[in-house]
Protein backbone atom coordinates (compact mmCIF):
# COMPACT_ATOMS: atom_id res chain seq x y z
CA UNK A 1 0.00 0.00 0.00
CA UNK A 2 1.39 3.07 -1.04
CA UNK A 3 0.72 6.58 0.48
CA UNK A 4 2.11 10.22 -0.54
CA UNK A 5 2.56 11.41 3.00
CA UNK A 6 1.54 10.94 6.43
CA UNK A 7 -1.73 13.31 5.83
CA UNK A 8 -2.94 11.08 3.21
CA UNK A 9 -4.24 9.00 6.22
CA UNK A 10 -7.30 10.61 6.92
CA UNK A 11 -8.78 9.00 4.13
CA UNK A 12 -8.41 5.92 5.40
CA UNK A 13 -11.02 4.31 8.45
CA UNK A 14 -10.97 1.55 10.37
CA UNK A 15 -14.07 -0.13 11.60
CA UNK A 16 -14.41 0.58 15.22
CA UNK A 17 -16.28 -3.04 15.60
CA UNK A 18 -14.36 -5.02 13.40
CA UNK A 19 -11.38 -3.62 12.58
CA UNK A 20 -11.51 -3.80 9.00
CA UNK A 21 -9.74 -1.04 6.99
CA UNK A 22 -11.61 1.02 4.49
CA UNK A 23 -10.98 4.36 1.99
CA UNK A 24 -12.59 6.84 2.90
CA UNK A 25 -14.96 8.00 0.27
CA UNK A 26 -17.07 10.81 -0.90
CA UNK A 27 -20.87 10.26 0.19
CA UNK A 28 -24.16 12.83 -0.30
CA UNK A 29 -24.94 15.05 1.95
CA UNK A 30 -27.29 13.42 5.06
CA UNK A 31 -25.76 9.97 4.03
CA UNK A 32 -23.75 7.74 5.90
CA UNK A 33 -20.93 5.08 5.32
CA UNK A 34 -21.23 1.63 6.59
CA UNK A 35 -18.42 -1.43 6.97
CA UNK A 36 -18.51 -3.86 4.17
CA UNK A 37 -18.03 -6.80 6.74
CA UNK A 38 -20.02 -5.96 9.51
CA UNK A 39 -22.35 -3.26 8.67
CA UNK A 40 -21.55 -0.68 11.07
CA UNK A 41 -21.86 3.11 10.12
CA UNK A 42 -18.72 4.14 9.60
CA UNK A 43 -18.99 7.78 9.19
CA UNK A 44 -21.65 10.43 8.39
CA UNK A 45 -21.50 13.50 5.89
CA UNK A 46 -23.76 16.44 7.70
CA UNK A 47 -22.71 19.98 5.90
CA UNK A 48 -24.27 21.57 8.77
CA UNK A 49 -23.23 19.48 11.43
CA UNK A 50 -21.80 22.80 13.69
CA UNK A 51 -25.15 23.80 13.33
CA UNK A 52 -26.63 20.38 14.63
CA UNK A 53 -24.72 19.45 16.97
CA UNK A 54 -24.71 22.89 18.57
CA UNK A 55 -28.37 22.98 18.70
CA UNK A 56 -29.14 19.18 20.15
CA UNK A 57 -26.70 19.91 22.79
CA UNK A 58 -27.71 23.51 23.67
CA UNK A 59 -31.51 21.38 24.25
CA UNK A 60 -29.48 18.41 26.10
CA UNK A 61 -28.06 21.20 28.33
CA UNK A 62 -31.62 22.95 29.37
CA UNK A 63 -33.41 19.44 29.83
CA UNK A 64 -30.17 18.33 31.83
CA UNK A 65 -30.64 21.73 34.28
CA UNK A 66 -33.81 20.74 34.32
CA UNK A 67 -33.99 17.01 34.86
CA UNK A 68 -31.66 18.12 37.75
CA UNK A 69 -33.80 20.67 39.98
CA UNK A 70 -37.14 18.96 40.09
CA UNK A 71 -38.32 15.72 42.11
CA UNK A 72 -37.64 12.91 40.11
CA UNK A 73 -40.03 10.28 42.07
CA UNK A 74 -42.70 10.79 44.16
CA UNK A 75 -43.53 8.04 46.79
CA UNK A 76 -46.70 7.51 49.54
CA UNK A 77 -45.81 4.80 52.00
CA UNK A 78 -48.23 4.44 55.07
CA UNK A 79 -49.41 8.79 54.33
CA UNK A 80 -45.89 9.47 54.19
CA UNK A 81 -44.84 11.30 51.18
CA UNK A 82 -40.78 11.12 50.58
CA UNK A 83 -39.10 12.62 46.88
CA UNK A 84 -36.38 12.09 45.26
CA UNK A 85 -34.11 14.84 42.86
CA UNK A 86 -30.93 13.05 41.01
CA UNK A 87 -28.34 15.23 43.25
CA UNK A 88 -30.76 13.65 46.43
CA UNK A 89 -29.42 10.10 45.51
CA UNK A 90 -26.04 10.20 45.29
CA UNK A 91 -25.85 12.97 48.44
CA UNK A 92 -27.97 10.55 50.77
CA UNK A 93 -25.56 7.82 49.93
CA UNK A 94 -23.11 10.27 51.33
CA UNK A 95 -25.03 10.44 54.15
CA UNK A 96 -25.56 7.12 55.34
CA UNK A 97 -21.23 6.93 55.04
CA UNK A 98 -20.74 5.18 51.53
CA UNK A 99 -18.39 7.68 50.43
CA UNK A 100 -17.12 5.71 47.59
CA UNK A 101 -20.26 4.52 45.91
CA UNK A 102 -21.75 7.96 46.77
CA UNK A 103 -18.13 9.83 44.47
CA UNK A 104 -18.80 6.81 41.65
CA UNK A 105 -22.30 7.47 40.88
CA UNK A 106 -21.95 11.65 41.66
CA UNK A 107 -19.72 11.35 38.91
CA UNK A 108 -21.21 9.20 36.33
CA UNK A 109 -24.90 10.35 36.10
CA UNK A 110 -24.13 13.81 37.30
CA UNK A 111 -20.23 15.76 36.80
CA UNK A 112 -19.51 13.57 33.70
CA UNK A 113 -23.03 14.27 31.70
CA UNK A 114 -22.69 17.83 32.69
CA UNK A 115 -19.45 18.04 31.62
CA UNK A 116 -19.87 16.34 28.59
CA UNK A 117 -22.82 18.62 27.57
CA UNK A 118 -20.92 21.47 28.52
CA UNK A 119 -17.37 20.49 26.30
CA UNK A 120 -19.67 19.68 23.56
CA UNK A 121 -21.35 23.03 23.19
CA UNK A 122 -18.12 24.79 23.92
CA UNK A 123 -16.46 22.49 20.59
CA UNK A 124 -19.59 22.88 18.57
CA UNK A 125 -19.56 26.67 18.93
CA UNK A 126 -15.81 27.19 18.34
CA UNK A 127 -16.08 25.42 15.24
CA UNK A 128 -18.60 27.01 14.12
CA UNK A 129 -16.93 30.87 14.87
CA UNK A 130 -13.78 29.30 13.20
CA UNK A 131 -11.80 29.56 16.67
CA UNK A 132 -9.67 28.12 19.43
CA UNK A 133 -7.30 25.65 17.41
CA UNK A 134 -5.38 24.22 20.04
CA UNK A 135 -8.32 24.59 22.43
CA UNK A 136 -10.73 22.35 20.30
CA UNK A 137 -7.94 20.14 20.03
CA UNK A 138 -7.63 19.51 23.53
CA UNK A 139 -11.23 20.04 24.45
CA UNK A 140 -11.89 16.77 21.84
CA UNK A 141 -9.54 14.90 23.46
CA UNK A 142 -10.96 15.33 26.96
CA UNK A 143 -14.47 14.62 25.38
CA UNK A 144 -13.57 11.31 24.00
CA UNK A 145 -11.73 10.36 27.08
CA UNK A 146 -14.86 11.01 29.03
CA UNK A 147 -17.41 10.05 27.27
CA UNK A 148 -17.39 6.00 28.46
CA UNK A 149 -18.09 7.08 31.91
CA UNK A 150 -21.29 9.04 31.39
CA UNK A 151 -24.22 6.36 32.31
CA UNK A 152 -27.30 8.57 32.72
CA UNK A 153 -28.88 5.97 30.20
CA UNK A 154 -28.27 3.47 32.63
CA UNK A 155 -29.52 5.31 35.28
CA UNK A 156 -32.42 6.09 34.14
CA UNK A 157 -33.34 1.95 33.85
CA UNK A 158 -32.50 1.87 37.71
CA UNK A 159 -35.17 4.06 38.25
CA UNK A 160 -37.37 2.37 36.24
CA UNK A 161 -36.18 -0.84 38.01
CA UNK A 162 -36.26 0.33 41.42
CA UNK A 163 -39.88 1.62 40.98
CA UNK A 164 -40.80 -1.74 39.82
CA UNK A 165 -39.51 -3.30 43.04
CA UNK A 166 -41.70 -0.47 44.71
CA UNK A 167 -44.75 -1.39 43.11
CA UNK A 168 -46.89 -2.64 45.85
CA UNK A 169 -45.48 -0.93 48.76
CA UNK A 170 -45.82 2.26 47.84
CA UNK A 171 -48.10 4.48 45.38
CA UNK A 172 -45.74 6.07 42.96
CA UNK A 173 -46.11 9.46 40.97
CA UNK A 174 -43.82 9.89 38.20
CA UNK A 175 -41.97 13.34 38.27
CA UNK A 176 -41.07 16.67 35.80
CA UNK A 177 -37.54 15.25 35.79
CA UNK A 178 -38.26 11.72 35.20
CA UNK A 179 -39.77 12.78 31.70
CA UNK A 180 -36.86 15.68 30.93
CA UNK A 181 -33.95 13.27 32.17
CA UNK A 182 -35.83 10.53 29.42
CA UNK A 183 -35.52 12.98 27.03
CA UNK A 184 -31.80 14.08 27.49
CA UNK A 185 -31.20 10.32 27.47
CA UNK A 186 -32.81 10.49 23.90
CA UNK A 187 -30.46 13.27 22.93
CA UNK A 188 -27.56 12.35 24.74
CA UNK A 189 -27.53 9.05 22.88
CA UNK A 190 -28.20 10.65 19.28
CA UNK A 191 -25.62 12.48 20.10
CA UNK A 192 -22.73 10.29 21.48
CA UNK A 193 -23.72 7.46 18.96
CA UNK A 194 -24.64 9.38 15.77
CA UNK A 195 -22.39 12.11 15.85
CA UNK A 196 -18.63 9.82 16.07
CA UNK A 197 -15.94 11.68 17.58
CA UNK A 198 -13.77 11.12 13.98
CA UNK A 199 -16.59 13.23 11.89
CA UNK A 200 -15.56 16.32 14.75
CA UNK A 201 -12.01 15.61 13.93
CA UNK A 202 -12.53 15.57 10.49
CA UNK A 203 -14.96 18.72 10.67
CA UNK A 204 -12.25 20.55 12.59
CA UNK A 205 -9.59 19.74 9.85
CA UNK A 206 -12.03 20.98 7.58
CA UNK A 207 -12.31 24.19 9.27
CA UNK A 208 -8.98 24.92 9.92
CA UNK A 209 -8.29 24.42 6.75
CA UNK A 210 -10.10 26.41 4.91
CA UNK A 211 -9.09 29.58 7.12
CA UNK A 212 -5.67 28.83 6.95
CA UNK A 213 -5.92 28.92 3.38
CA UNK A 214 -8.07 32.25 3.46
CA UNK B 1 5.86 8.26 -1.32
CA UNK B 2 6.06 5.51 1.87
CA UNK B 3 4.94 2.20 1.60
CA UNK B 4 3.19 1.11 4.66
CA UNK B 5 1.85 -2.26 5.10
CA UNK B 6 -2.09 -2.55 5.83
CA UNK B 7 -1.28 -4.00 9.44
CA UNK B 8 0.89 -1.84 10.17
CA UNK B 9 -2.03 1.24 10.46
CA UNK B 10 -3.29 1.76 13.88
CA UNK B 11 -6.47 3.28 14.79
CA UNK B 12 -6.19 5.61 18.02
CA UNK B 13 -7.91 4.64 20.59
CA UNK B 14 -8.87 8.25 21.39
CA UNK B 15 -9.16 10.81 18.78
CA UNK B 16 -9.76 7.49 15.74
CA UNK B 17 -7.35 8.49 13.52
CA UNK B 18 -5.70 6.23 11.47
CA UNK B 19 -1.81 6.08 12.29
CA UNK B 20 1.39 4.07 11.33
CA UNK B 21 2.70 1.72 13.44
CA UNK B 22 6.38 2.77 14.20
CA UNK B 23 7.23 0.42 16.49
CA UNK B 24 7.48 0.41 20.74
CA UNK B 25 6.07 4.05 21.32
CA UNK B 26 3.28 5.83 19.18
CA UNK B 27 2.35 8.96 19.78
CA UNK B 28 -1.32 9.85 17.57
CA UNK B 29 -0.30 12.72 14.74
CA UNK B 30 -3.68 14.46 15.39
CA UNK B 31 -4.04 14.07 18.88
CA UNK B 32 -1.16 13.24 20.54
CA UNK B 33 -2.17 10.75 23.17
CA UNK B 34 0.25 7.41 22.99
CA UNK B 35 -1.40 4.88 21.38
CA UNK B 36 0.84 2.27 21.90
CA UNK B 37 3.33 1.65 24.97
CA UNK B 38 5.81 -1.18 25.33
CA UNK B 39 3.47 -4.51 25.51
CA UNK B 40 4.80 -5.26 28.93
CA UNK B 41 3.29 -2.77 30.76
CA UNK B 42 0.16 -2.30 29.36
CA UNK B 43 -0.89 -5.60 30.17
CA UNK B 44 0.25 -5.32 33.39
CA UNK B 45 -1.48 -2.17 34.22
CA UNK B 46 -4.94 -4.21 32.99
CA UNK B 47 -4.06 -6.85 35.05
CA UNK B 48 -3.72 -5.07 38.22
CA UNK B 49 -7.12 -3.54 37.49
CA UNK B 50 -9.01 -7.05 36.74
CA UNK B 51 -7.30 -8.86 39.32
CA UNK B 52 -8.58 -6.36 42.22
CA UNK B 53 -11.79 -6.14 40.37
CA UNK B 54 -12.12 -10.23 40.94
CA UNK B 55 -11.33 -9.85 44.14
CA UNK B 56 -13.77 -7.11 45.15
CA UNK B 57 -16.61 -9.25 43.42
CA UNK B 58 -15.68 -11.80 45.78
CA UNK B 59 -17.57 -9.52 49.05
CA UNK B 60 -19.80 -7.98 46.38
CA UNK B 61 -21.85 -11.64 46.64
CA UNK B 62 -21.22 -12.27 50.38
CA UNK B 63 -22.42 -9.10 52.11
CA UNK B 64 -26.12 -8.01 52.05
CA UNK B 65 -26.47 -5.12 49.19
CA UNK B 66 -29.53 -4.24 50.45
CA UNK B 67 -30.90 -3.79 53.86
CA UNK B 68 -34.58 -3.09 55.15
CA UNK B 69 -35.11 -2.01 58.42
CA UNK B 70 -38.78 -2.47 58.92
CA UNK B 71 -40.35 -1.52 62.30
CA UNK B 72 -37.43 -2.75 64.55
CA UNK B 73 -36.19 -5.60 62.39
CA UNK B 74 -33.46 -5.62 59.94
CA UNK B 75 -32.88 -8.03 56.81
CA UNK B 76 -30.14 -7.66 54.63
CA UNK B 77 -30.26 -9.43 50.61
CA UNK B 78 -27.28 -10.36 49.15
CA UNK B 79 -27.45 -9.63 45.26
CA UNK B 80 -28.43 -13.17 44.62
CA UNK B 81 -30.42 -13.40 47.17
CA UNK B 82 -32.72 -10.38 45.99
CA UNK B 83 -32.79 -11.61 42.42
CA UNK B 84 -34.37 -15.19 43.78
CA UNK B 85 -37.19 -12.67 46.03
CA UNK B 86 -37.71 -11.22 42.70
CA UNK B 87 -38.26 -14.30 41.26
CA UNK B 88 -40.69 -15.51 44.15
CA UNK B 89 -42.95 -12.28 44.31
CA UNK B 90 -43.49 -12.77 40.33
CA UNK B 91 -41.70 -10.02 38.98
CA UNK B 92 -39.83 -12.21 36.59
CA UNK B 93 -38.62 -9.52 33.69
CA UNK B 94 -36.52 -7.67 36.99
CA UNK B 95 -35.66 -10.81 38.49
CA UNK B 96 -33.65 -11.32 35.39
CA UNK B 97 -33.06 -8.27 34.05
CA UNK B 98 -30.89 -8.06 37.74
CA UNK B 99 -29.66 -11.13 37.30
CA UNK B 100 -28.13 -9.99 34.02
CA UNK B 101 -26.38 -6.95 35.37
CA UNK B 102 -24.94 -7.70 38.51
CA UNK B 103 -24.14 -11.80 37.92
CA UNK B 104 -23.88 -12.53 34.12
CA UNK B 105 -22.28 -9.37 32.51
CA UNK B 106 -19.39 -8.89 35.48
CA UNK B 107 -18.45 -12.88 34.95
CA UNK B 108 -18.78 -12.78 31.01
CA UNK B 109 -16.49 -9.42 31.04
CA UNK B 110 -14.06 -11.17 33.77
CA UNK B 111 -13.77 -14.52 31.30
CA UNK B 112 -13.58 -11.99 28.38
CA UNK B 113 -11.12 -10.20 29.37
CA UNK B 114 -9.21 -12.78 30.83
CA UNK B 115 -8.85 -14.65 27.59
CA UNK B 116 -7.97 -10.89 25.69
CA UNK B 117 -5.32 -10.77 27.99
CA UNK B 118 -3.97 -14.44 28.07
CA UNK B 119 -4.05 -14.65 24.17
CA UNK B 120 -1.43 -11.48 24.20
CA UNK B 121 1.46 -13.51 25.26
CA UNK B 122 0.54 -17.07 24.36
CA UNK B 123 -1.34 -17.92 20.95
CA UNK B 124 -4.47 -18.69 21.82
CA UNK B 125 -7.31 -18.35 19.04
CA UNK B 126 -4.95 -17.97 16.14
CA UNK B 127 -7.32 -20.08 14.05
CA UNK B 128 -9.36 -16.77 14.26
CA UNK B 129 -12.87 -18.60 14.84
CA UNK B 130 -13.58 -15.93 17.20
CA UNK B 131 -13.03 -12.19 16.26
CA UNK B 132 -11.16 -10.96 19.34
CA UNK B 133 -12.29 -7.31 18.24
CA UNK B 134 -15.88 -7.88 18.37
CA UNK B 135 -15.36 -9.62 22.09
CA UNK B 136 -13.86 -6.25 22.92
CA UNK B 137 -16.58 -4.45 21.50
CA UNK B 138 -18.75 -6.49 23.32
CA UNK B 139 -17.24 -5.27 26.71
CA UNK B 140 -17.16 -2.31 25.85
CA UNK B 141 -20.90 -1.91 24.87
CA UNK B 142 -22.31 -4.53 27.82
CA UNK B 143 -19.75 -3.50 30.71
CA UNK B 144 -21.20 -0.68 32.34
CA UNK B 145 -24.65 -1.96 32.39
CA UNK B 146 -23.77 -3.75 35.46
CA UNK B 147 -23.91 -0.29 37.43
CA UNK B 148 -28.07 -0.98 37.59
CA UNK B 149 -28.12 -2.72 40.70
CA UNK B 150 -25.96 -0.32 42.64
CA UNK B 151 -28.35 2.62 40.76
CA UNK B 152 -30.88 1.00 42.22
CA UNK B 153 -29.71 0.84 45.61
CA UNK B 154 -28.61 4.48 45.81
CA UNK B 155 -32.73 5.36 44.39
CA UNK B 156 -34.14 3.15 46.81
CA UNK B 157 -31.95 4.22 50.00
CA UNK B 158 -32.49 7.59 48.71
CA UNK B 159 -36.48 7.30 48.44
CA UNK B 160 -37.37 5.09 51.41
CA UNK B 161 -36.43 6.41 54.58
CA UNK B 162 -39.54 6.92 56.82
CA UNK B 163 -39.86 6.62 60.90
CA UNK B 164 -40.66 2.75 60.24
CA UNK B 165 -39.30 1.82 57.32
CA UNK B 166 -35.46 2.41 55.86
CA UNK B 167 -33.98 1.45 53.33
CA UNK B 168 -30.04 1.58 53.74
CA UNK B 169 -26.89 0.40 51.44
CA UNK B 170 -24.86 -2.75 52.04
CA UNK B 171 -21.14 -3.09 52.17
CA UNK B 172 -21.77 -4.98 48.90
CA UNK B 173 -22.60 -1.97 46.91
CA UNK B 174 -19.12 -0.64 47.97
CA UNK B 175 -17.42 -3.66 47.29
CA UNK B 176 -19.83 -4.01 43.97
CA UNK B 177 -19.06 -0.32 42.45
CA UNK B 178 -15.55 -0.63 42.81
CA UNK B 179 -15.59 -3.92 41.40
CA UNK B 180 -17.59 -2.54 38.21
CA UNK B 181 -14.76 0.57 37.90
CA UNK B 182 -12.51 -1.53 38.04
CA UNK B 183 -13.50 -3.56 35.36
CA UNK B 184 -14.20 -0.75 33.29
CA UNK B 185 -10.59 0.56 33.49
CA UNK B 186 -8.92 -2.98 32.92
CA UNK B 187 -11.25 -2.38 29.68
CA UNK B 188 -10.06 0.55 29.17
CA UNK B 189 -5.89 0.29 29.96
CA UNK B 190 -6.16 -2.86 27.56
CA UNK B 191 -4.86 -2.11 24.02
CA UNK B 192 -6.82 -2.99 21.44
CA UNK B 193 -3.92 -2.71 19.03
CA UNK B 194 -2.10 -5.79 21.24
CA UNK B 195 -4.56 -8.53 19.59
CA UNK B 196 -4.41 -6.92 16.23
CA UNK B 197 0.31 -7.66 16.84
CA UNK B 198 -0.27 -11.47 18.05
CA UNK B 199 -2.85 -12.18 15.15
Amino acid sequence: MKLENEEALDHLIICHKCHTLHQEIAIEDGAKACCKKCKTVLYRYDSRLAEHGLALSIAALIFFVMANFFPLVKIEILGHEQFITIPKTFLSLFDNGFYIVGIICAFMIFIFPLMIVLLNIAIFSLLKLKKGKRVSKDLLILLSRLSPWSMTEIFLVSILVALVKLIGYAQIHMGVAFWTLMVFVVIDLYLTRTIHISEIWMLRKRVFLKKDQA
Amino acid sequence: MIEVKEEDLLRCPVCEAVNINKGKKNICRRCGSSIYKHRHFQTEKSWAFLITAMIAYIPANLYPMLITKQFGSTSGSTILGGVMLLWEHGSYPIAVIIFFASIVIPILKFIILLYLLISVKYPLGKDKRVNKHKLYYLTEIVGPWSMIDVFVVAILAALIHLANIEIIAGTAATAFALSVFFTLLAAHTFDIRLIRENR
